[in-house]
């Protein structure tokens, strides 16, 4: 079943912070401490974003013997949501196309 | 009595077997690692990318209070990231299994209309029952280990309901004969952990099959009992005519709990234990099967295969502490009922 509820302001600002540079690959708890998330709202945003194509993911390699780290920037589409979700925000309706993106 | 010794000779058998495994301790991971590991290992296959990324991020974070937030943080996350799968429906039938306890009790002392302080007792059972089926949640998350998990804790249960012949009156005043206890008691959760350890293929699988199995034949087995004293209620043998009707109810219901929400699980769960330790004893090639991720962790490869073991080495010496408890309290409670069954 489709909802329709609007993303929430937790979603939209992972999503603005990750457009501040869209080529720019960032690191989870840099993303957490920039828009002051907890790692248990990070994530599932996250996960949900990857989910929706509108989130790119990648392995830093490891150095050291060190676990390796897990990238993040905005897709293609991703960039064009955020775009397209400002001016919607703004007019508080959302785009119909990206309304599940409401589950994120 | 050959039942202690047995037992404590399976103990034994894995702490050995632990002690080799220490051999291989690597650094030690401190506790927000420990608990991400675990969570880790709880996500669904197609989640397991994620758990790593967790992992990743937490090994370059510094600050004590900031490592716990972050794992704890990650830990909520991978507890409640769908999809759960099988895992939801096991969930939700234990839930159901849990409830419907609570319920049968509540409804028996309510038609007895026995006072407030038998209803202590639903608060007792109620916080175990709950208590059980938040404990089976990351088993049942955990990828090869609800299928036996499940399927252990049935046979188990139906095992324990078919040495009383399946009626309601012979369930409450049964009589076993003297093989039946170390069949119940050692045998059957024996049976759980060598299975549960084959299945996987997986000595920590076994394990963790043997805990689910109890949780789930403790669940199933204590609802039967609790329905069998609203079946029956204070009738059937023994002629208890010196004692009132609630009185005999309120024993009934509380030697209910004690076999089967402390005693069965608890028995079950570490005979279990000791049958998959002495196995993998036995079988090496199991124990170097959960340890082959710890060896690739961050290395040869970027996504390990199994976070959820990988600190089994290196958690060893306090396992070996806990299982030794674990062995001690488990050995105690089989004496406990053997006297109590037999006598």
């Amino acid at each position: 079943m489709q909802r329709n509820r609007p993303p929430s302001a937790q979603t939209i600002n992972v999503l603005r912070a990750l457009a501040a540079d869209p080529a720019q690959w960032r690191y989870g708890y840099d993303l957490a401490t920039d828009v002051q998330l907890k790692s248990g709202s990070l994530y599932p945003i996250l996960v949900r974003l990857a989910d929706r194509g509108l989130l790119e993911t990648s392995w830093e390699p490891s150095h050291n013997s060190r676990p390796p780290r897990h990238l993040y920037r905005l897709t293609l589409a991703g960039r064009e949501y955020v775009a397209a979700l400002t001016p919607a925000r703004a007019d508080k309706k959302i785009p119909r196309a990206h309304n599940r993106l409401s589950e994120a | 009595m050959p039942i202690i010794p047995a037992l404590l000779l399976c103990i034994a058998v894995a702490l050995f077997r632990r002690s080799e495994k220490a051999v291989v301790e690597g650094p030690k991971p401190d506790v927000p690692l420990r608990l991400l590991r675990w969570a880790a290992g709880l996500l669904s296959a197609q989640r397991h990318e994620w758990g790593q990324a967790m992992l990743g991020e937490l090994d370059h974070i510094d600050g004590r209070a900031r490592r716990w937030r972050f794992a704890i943080g990650c830990v909520v996350a991978a507890l409640l990231l769908p999809p759960w799968g099988r895992a939801g429906a096991g969930v939700l039938a234990m839930l159901a299994v849990a409830i419907g306890g609570v319920g049968v009790y509540a409804s028996v002392l309510t038609h007895y209309g026995l006072g407030g302080g038998s209803w202590i007792g639903v608060g007792i059972v109620s916080v175990l029952l709950l208590g059980f089926t938040l404990a089976a949640v990351p088993l049942l998350r955990r990828p090869g280990v609800a299928v036996p998990g499940l399927l252990g804790g049935v046979f188990v249960a139906l095992t324990w309901i078919a040495m009383s012949g399946f009626g309601f009156v012979s369930f409450i005043t049964r009589v076993w004969p003297a093989w039946a206890v170390p069949l119940l008691f050692l045998v059957l959760p024996a049976a759980v952990g060598v299975m549960g350890t084959l299945w996987r293929g997986s000595a920590v699988a076994g394990r963790r099959t043997a805990r689910l199995a109890a949780i789930t034949a403790g669940l199933g087995v204590y609802l039967y009992g609790t329905i069998a004293v609203a079946h029956v209620g204070a009738g059937g043998p023994p002629d208890d005519s010196g004692f009132s009707i609630g009185y005999i109810i309120n024993d009934r219901l509380g030697n209910n709990m004690i076999f089967y929400l402390l005693l069965l699980p608890l028995v079950t769960a570490t005979v279990g234990w000791a049958a998959s330790a002495a196995l993998a004893h036995m079988r090496p090639q199991l124990v170097a099967a959960d340890l082959v991720s710890f060896e690739t962790y961050g290395v040869a490869s970027p996504m390990p295969a199994a976070v959820g073991s990988a600190g089994v080495a290196a958690t060893a010496p306090r396992t070996r502490h806990v299982v030794l408890q674990y062995g001690l309290v488990g050995a105690a409670a089989l004496l406990v009922a053997a006297t109590m069954l037999v006598g």
